[in-house]
């Protein structure tokens, strides 16, 4: 969780670390237990009560509102007048039949999914990598993880930002002068695909702290004996990896990737900060869409119903975390 | 391949992987404190020597940076004691009782711990508008609230597990009331765990851009985060004064972090492997 990603990837709802898995269990002790007499048994409800409250009025009556509002014909002149005008599925029908629409749903899938494939990868590759170095090593490249995984996005994108400066980016330097050939005054904001590639590198950059420290704390788990047994019987690397490590790290696999697919596929932050979705509209993603057509254009309604995509979508995936947490969380 | 190959070939990843997550860190440091010659240079300088101030004195000198600063400090804190004080009391509940509805409840701060606040944007800003909250603060501290309370439950429901029922037993034994067995035993044993868990949310809430900047209208009414979105425009391309903000911004989310991230790490796992 997040406390660890922001979530913990910091960040917040943020990837901030924030959301999500924070089994910050330390060894769960007695499970809940103990309510010596019956007077106990108001208790307890009156405990829940004010954070019960407090999720129906700030998240459950919002939620409600959404669905509601994706349902009016709310733009500028109904909001000052205060009046309520139903069009029924109109914002519906108006989003689906317009190809824009479509273009950023598959475009934020796509984003989403290139994000967590990358942030999967390179993180087993990274736990791997800090089990194999030695001590010192290991103990430098998790400072430099923490630090990365600490850095608000906020930061991270504008510090990204400035490595990738047109002018005076270190990265133009460095990649002329190990010859790639005349990067100087390269601008890497000229076109969508390579905005997004520069977006999914601070993402991922992130990210991947997470994961792999994650991963890793699996992988020390792992009894020492069993690479040697499993040696002993003749397995390579690749064997290694698939019969013994990838069983193992299983739940933590699972766990990060449901995170990563529901932290990446709702992020604002980042994506809006680097170019407000431009060059030409070409990084707009469903988060940045319903801001724009809501926030900076007024129109409520449409922006609402294009929420409500979003709300469906990660439902989707949020059964399936749910389910898999049902199963392997026994003390729930 | 021979060992001393192998070992070459691991201890250079390690170099590549410290270098792609540290450098940018390194590089945000090290611009602040450079003179603006060697910041606007076409040969990168390595070392910020010379050395200046003069960026964080632009940068804290900006225009409203006081009222930035005492409203990031205002929201994140009030956010953070007001999910504390809810979140004991529900880890409370669900740590030491078994009640009818516990299940439920606890997936329910699961759920609501992903909970898509991007696509709440939309209702919150009508809501807000209709209260006469919109550019007020106390809007900024409830969103925070509701955004860092889930995982504060559930963190700390963990913490309370792990607080041995029978001390608390003794203590009612001994004649104390069920308060005054929480207020003298286990209150003191949760307060490092308070402390692990208000830090990652106040640094969710410290770091928090999309609604103080959709929220807040005036200048005396933005946060941090809106400070350092707006160098870029109103400086053109002052990179200096831009990582100067950033430092400054980021030194004490990385310091609190280093101090939690063992226990957040080995509490994820400790809950996840087990399946």
């Amino acid at each position: 969780m997040t406390i660890e990603k922001q979530d913990l990837r910091t960040g917040a709802p943020q990837r901030a670390p924030g959301a999500g898995s924070a089994e910050a269990a330390p060894e769960a002790g007695s499970k809940a237990a103990v309510g010596p007499g019956r007077r106990a048994r108001v208790l307890p409800y009156l405990l829940i009560l004010p954070s019960v409250a407090a999720f129906v009025a700030l998240l459950g009556y919002p939620l409600y509102q959404v669905a509601r509002i994706s349902l009016l014909k709310l733009d500028l002149g109904e909001l000052i007048r205060r009046t309520t005008v139903f069009v029924g599925l109109a914002n519906y029908r108006a989003i689906f039949s317009d190809p824009f629409f479509w273009s950023v749903t598959v475009r934020t899938v796509v984003f989403t999914a290139a994000c967590v494939g990358l942030t999967m990868v390179l993180a087993t590759l990274i736990a791997l990598l800090l089990d194999k170095l030695g001590r010192a090593m290991r103990l430098a490249v998790s400072i430099a993880l923490v630090l990365a995984w600490a850095t608000p996005p906020l930061t991270a994108t504008v510090v990204w930002q400035w490595l990738f400066d047109t002018q005076f980016g270190v990265v133009n330097w460095v990649l002329s002068a190990a010859g790639f050939g005349d990067f100087s005054n390269h601008s890497w904001f000229d076109t969508g695909l390579s905005t997004f590639a520069i977006i999914t590198l601070i993402i991922i950059w992130q990210a991947i702290p997470f994961v792999a420290l994650t991963l890793y704390a699996g992988l020390t788990a792992i009894p020492r004996e069993l690479y040697e047994a499993i040696r002993v019987d003749g397995a390579g690397p690749w064997q290694t990896f698939r019969s013994l490590i990838l069983p193992v790290l299983r739940p933590l696999f699972l766990i990060t990737a449901f995170l990563s697919i529901i932290w990446d596929f709702k992020v604002f932050t980042q994506v809006f900060l680097v170019r407000h979705g431009g060059p030409d509209r070409q990084t707009i993603t469903l988060s940045l869409y319903a801001y724009q057509e809501g926030i900076a254009a007024s129109h409520f309604g449409k922006a609402a119903a294009i929420s409500m995509v979003m709300v469906a979508m990660l439902v989707l995936a949020l059964t399936f975390y749910i389910r898999y947490m049902l199963r392997t969380q026994e003390d729930l | 391949m021979s060992r001393r190959a192998a070992r070459l070939l691991t201890n250079l990843a390690g170099v590549a992987a410290l270098l792609f997550f540290a450098f940018p860190v390194y590089w945000m440091f090290a611009t602040a404190f450079k003179p603006t010659n060697d910041i606007l240079s076409y040969t990168p300088h390595w070392l910020p020597v010379p050395f200046t101030l003069e960026h964080f004195s632009t940068a804290i000198h900006r225009p409203n940076f006081g009222y930035y600063l005492r409203n990031s400090l205002l929201v994140t804190l009030s956010a953070v004691l007001l999910s504390l004080l809810f979140a004991v009391l529900a880890a409370l509940a669900v740590g030491r009782f078994n009640f009818r509805g516990r299940k439920a409840y606890m997936l329910m701060v699961l759920i609501v711990q992903t909970a898509p606040f991007e696509a709440l944007l939309i209702p919150f800003f009508i809501m807000l508008r209709q209260l006469d909250l919109l550019n007020q603060l106390p809007a900024l501290i409830l969103i925070y609230f509701i955004f860092t309370m889930p995982f504060t439950i559930w963190t700390l429901r963990g913490f309370v597990m792990a607080i041995p029922a029978e001390l608390e037993e003794a203590a009612m034994v001994d004649g104390a009331s069920r308060f005054q067995a929480f207020l003298r035993v286990v209150f003191p044993l949760l307060a490092p765990g308070m402390v692990a868990t208000s830090i990652f949310a106040f640094v969710t809430a410290w770091n928090e851009f999309l609604y103080a900047f959709v929220m807040m209208r005036d200048a005396t009414r933005f946060t941090l985060p809106i400070w350092l979105s707006t160098f870029q425009t109103a400086f053109g391309t002052d990179w200096g004064g831009t990582m100067a903000a950033s430092s400054l911004f980021t030194l004490p989310v990385v310091v609190f972090f280093l101090i939690i991230q063992r226990r957040l790490v080995s509490g994820l796992t400790a809950g996840a492997v087990k399946g």
